[in-house]
C-alpha cells in the first residue's frame, strides 16, 4: 500500500475514482431513500383508493372486481390482499389472504399501519364504511414495495459499476499524460554526468515544477562553486607546496655539490629547515581543510584574557629571537563562548603574524576591551602595516604582503577568518592609531 | 660566468647560489623587483635566473621593462607555476627559457650555460677558438689535444675571452665577468691570470690592447 501511495499517479488515480466513488455511492443513498417514501406515499394512496373502491363496489359486483383485478394484477397477486368483514364476520377476502383480519376489528377508525402476519410483514389499510357495518382491510407485502425500490436503483447503479473502470483507465491515462513532464525532468537529470552542473533551461517548464527546476539549478550552482573553490585550494596547494620542495632539493644538492665543509653544513641544515617549512604548510592546509569541512566546533565559556596570555607565553621565545616586545592588556576576565583549541588558533596566527612580518625590534600589543558589552580583542604592532589593496587581498589563501621577505604561507589569514567566521566575530584591519603598523580587530558578537 | 639570481624565498635562493657557486658560477643573489631592476641596470650579467613571484615588483613586469630598456640579458625563469599559458605569457615576455619549480642544480647550470652560449652566437656548448677549446660544463681546456690545467679564475676569464674572441674586453667588464659581490678584487688580479694563461697557451694567444683591454683573436697573431 505505501509502495502504491509512493507513485503519484497511482495516487492521483485512486484519489480520483475514491471520490467519484463517494459521490456517486451518496447519491444513490439519497435517490434510495427519496425513492421509498415517494413510493410508499403513491403505494398508500393506492391502496385507500382501492379500499373505497372496494366499499363502492361490494354489492353484487364481486364477480367484476374478481375478474378486473386478475387481469391488471396478476404479477402482484400473491402480493396483495384484502378482507371485507361485516361486522366480526369476514364476508369475502381474496384468495391468499388470511381468514384472521389483519388489524383487530375493534377499532372504527380509518388507518394505515405495518404489521407482520406470519412472518410477512405487510402494509395495511383498514377502514369502516359510512353506514359503520363493513370493515374493509386492504394489505401489501412490504417487500413488493422494497423490491420496485431495488428494481429503481439497480437501474441508476448498473451505468455506474460500467462507468467506474472507465473513469480509472481514463484519469490513469490523464494522470500519466499530466505527469510527463515530470517523467522528462527525471529522464534529464537521470542522464546528467556527475560534472555537468550548468542549470536546467526552464523555458517550457510547467509553473508547477518551476520552483523545484529552479531550486535545482541552485544547487548546481552552490556545487559548482564548492567544486571551483576545491579545485582553486588544490591548485593553489599545489604550488605553494612548490617552492619549500624546490628549496630543500635545491639545499639538498647543494650539500652534494659543494667542496667546503662549512657550506655544507650550511646546506644540510637548510634542507632540514625547508622540511620543517614544508610540514608546517601540510599541517596549515589540512587545519583549513577541516575548517572548510563545515564540521561545527564544541563551543563552551571561556576566558578570552587567560587564553591571550597562554598564547602570547608560547610566542615570545620567537619574538625575543627578533628582539621584538610582547605586550598583553587584559585588566579583568573576558568571558566568550567559543572553542578554546580555535581561538587559540586564531589568536596564535594573528601574534605569529606580528612577529614575522614586523621588523626587529618591533612592539606588538594584544589588548582586550568591552565595547556595547561586546568584548574586542586588537592585536596591534609596529610594523610596515598594509596598503588597501593589500588589506583587501587579505585572507585570499596564500596571499602575502608585497614588501613580505618572510617565509610565511599567506595560509594564517585564511584560518584566522574561517575561524572568526565560525564565531561569527566581526573582524576589521586597519592601521594602528597607537603603534603605526597593522590592527586586527576582533569583536565578539553580543551575549 | 655571472648569473643574477632573483628569488624570494630564503632557503631556495640560499640553495641554488651555493649550488650554482659549486657548479663555477658567480652568483649575486637578490631578493626582490626592484633590486632586480636596480642590479641589471648596475652590473653586467652572463645570465639572469628570475623567480616570477618576486616581492615589490613582479618579475614578469622586471622582464619587460628590462626588454624596453634594450637590455638583451638572457633570463631564466624560474616560477611554481607550471600552467601553459604562464609559460606562454612567461616566453612571450622575453624570457629565453622556462623552469618548473623544482629544479635540478645541474640541468638548471646546463640550460644557463647553454642561454649564455647563445647569446654568444656560438651553436655548441664546447668553444674552440686558435687551437685552445674549452668545455663549460666539464670545465676544461684543451689545446692540440693536450689538457691544460686552469686554476676556476683563468678558466672563467679564458671562458669570457673566448665567448668574445675578437672583440677587446676592458678590465672592468673582464672583472664584472670574474667576481660576485663582496669579492675582494685586487688591482692586477687580472693582469696576474692573463700573465699565467699566457705561460699556459703561450704568448700570443691572449692580446693587450693597451689603454683598452685584452682579447682573444680569432686566428693567432702571426708572430
Amino acid at each position: 500500500m505505501k509502495r502504491i501511495l509512493g507513485s503519484l499517479q497511482a495516487r492521483t488515480t485512486l484519489l480520483v475514482v475514491a471520490v467519484t466513488s463517494a459521490v456517486w455511492i451518496s447519491a444513490s443513498a439519497a435517490m434510495w431513500l427519496d425513492t421509498r417514501r415517494e413510493l410508499a406515499m403513491l403505494l398508500d394512496a393506492h391502496l385507500t383508493q382501492a379500499a373505497s373502491f372496494l366499499a363502492t363496489g361490494r354489492r353484487g359486483e364481486d364477480e367484476e372486481l374478481e375478474h378486473g383485478r386478475s387481469a391488471v394484477m396478476r404479477p402482484y397477486a400473491p402480493r396483495v390482499a384484502f378482507q371485507v368483514f361485516d361486522r366480526s364476520t369476514l364476508q369475502s377476502k381474496s384468495g391468499d389472504a388470511p381468514s384472521e383480519p389483519f388489524v383487530p376489528l375493534d377499532s372504527q377508525e380509518s388507518a394505515l399501519t405495518t404489521v407482520e402476519v406470519k412472518g410477512t410483514a405487510w402494509r395495511v389499510f383498514s377502514a369502516t364504511t359510512s353506514d359503520r357495518d363493513v370493515r374493509i382491510i386492504v394489505a401489501e407485502q412490504v417487500a413488493a414495495r422494497n423490491d420496485i425500490a431495488l428494481a429503481v436503483l439497480r437501474s441508476t447503479l448498473w451505468p455506474m459499476l460500467l462507468a467506474l473502470p472507465l473513469l480509472a483507465a481514463t484519469v490513469i491515462f490523464a494522470v500519466r499524460g499530466g505527469l510527463r513532464p515530470m517523467k522528462r525532468l527525471g529522464d534529464t537529470l537521470a542522464a546528467r554526468l556527475p560534472t555537468a552542473l550548468d542549470p536546467i533551461p526552464t523555458g517550457n517548464t510547467p509553473a508547477e515544477m518551476r520552483p523545484m527546476v529552479e531550486a535545482l539549478n541552485g544547487l548546481f550552482g552552490r556545487i559548482r562553486d564548492l567544486l571551483d573553490s576545491e579545485r582553486r585550494f588544490t591548485a593553489d596547494a599545489a604550488h605553494e607546496l612548490r617552492t619549500p620542495i624546490a628549496a630543500i632539493r635545491a639545499q639538498a644538492q647543494a650539500a652534494f655539490t659543494v667542496v667546503d665543509a662549512v657550506a655544507r653544513q650550511h646546506a644540510l641544515r637548510s634542507t632540514i629547515e625547508g622540511c620543517d617549512r614544508a610540514a608546517r604548510l601540510i599541517d596549515q592546509l589540512l587545519f583549513l581543510a577541516r575548517l572548510e569541512s563545515g564540521v561545527t566546533p564544541d563551543f563552551a565559556m571561556l576566558d578570552m584574557a587567560d587564553l591571550a596570555r597562554q598564547v602570547l607565553a608560547e610566542a615570545t621565545p620567537n619574538a625575543l629571537i627578533k628582539e621584538q616586545h610582547l605586550e598583553l592588556e587584559a585588566p579583568e576576565p573576558y568571558p566568550v563562548a567559543g572553542s578554546t583549541d580555535l581561538l587559540r588558533a586564531l589568536i596564535r596566527n594573528l601574534v605569529d603574524n606580528a612577529i614575522r612580518y614586523s621588523q626587529m625590534g618591533a612592539r606588538i600589543s594584544v589588548t582586550l576591551g568591552r565595547e556595547d558589552g561586546r568584548t574586542v580583542v586588537a592585536i596591534e604592532d609596529t610594523g610596515p602595516g598594509l596598503d588597501e589593496s593589500e588589506r583587501l587581498r587579505l585572507g585570499d589563501r596564500f596571499y602575502r604582503g608585497k614588501a613580505s621577505q618572510a617565509s610565511g604561507s599567506g595560509l594564517g589569514w585564511s584560518i584566522a577568518r574561517r575561524i572568526a567566521e565560525l564565531h561569527r566575530l566581526e573582524v576589521a584591519v586597519d592601521r594602528s592609531p597607537e603603534l603605526g603598523g597593522l590592527r586586527v580587530r576582533l569583536t565578539f558578537p553580543s551575549r | 660566468m655571472r648569473i643574477l639570481l632573483a628569488e624570494d624565498d630564503r632557503l631556495l635562493g640560499d640553495g641554488i647560489q651555493a649550488g650554482l657557486r659549486a657548479l663555477g658560477f658567480q652568483v649575486d643573489w637578490v631578493r626582490d623587483g626592484f633590486a632586480t631592476e636596480r642590479e641589471l641596470r648596475a652590473q653586467t650579467y652572463s645570465a639572469v635566473v628570475l623567480d616570477l613571484g618576486l616581492p615589490h615588483r613582479d618579475g614578469l613586469e622586471v622582464l619587460l621593462a628590462l626588454r624596453a630598456e634594450g637590455n638583451a640579458v638572457p633570463v631564466l625563469v624560474l616560477t611554481a607555476r607550471d600552467a601553459i599559458g604562464e609559460r606562454i605569457r612567461g616566453l612571450d615576455t622575453g624570457a629565453d627559457d622556462y623552469v618548473v619549480k623544482p629544479v635540478d642544480l645541474h640541468e638548471l647550470a646546463a640550460r644557463l650555460r647553454a642561454l649564455i652560449r647563445r647569446s654568444h652566437g656560438q651553436p655548441r656548448d664546447r668553444l674552440q677558438v686558435q687551437d685552445v677549446s674549452l668545455d663549460p660544463a666539464a670545465h676544461q681546456v684543451h689545446q692540440g689535444g693536450r689538457s691544460i690545467p686552469t686554476s676556476a679564475r683563468e678558466f672563467d676569464l679564458l671562458h669570457a675571452l673566448m665567448l668574445n674572441a675578437g672583440r677587446v674586453l676592458s678590465r672592468e667588464q673582464l672583472e664584472q665577468h670574474l667576481y660576485s659581490w663582496g669579492q675582494e678584487i685586487e688591482s692586477n688580479a687580472i693582469e696576474v691570470h692573463v700573465h699565467h694563461l699566457r705561460r699556459k697557451l703561450g704568448a700570443a694567444a691572449i692580446q693587450t690592447v693597451r689603454g683598452v683591454g685584452y682579447v682573444m683573436p680569432v686566428r693567432p697573431a702571426i708572430e
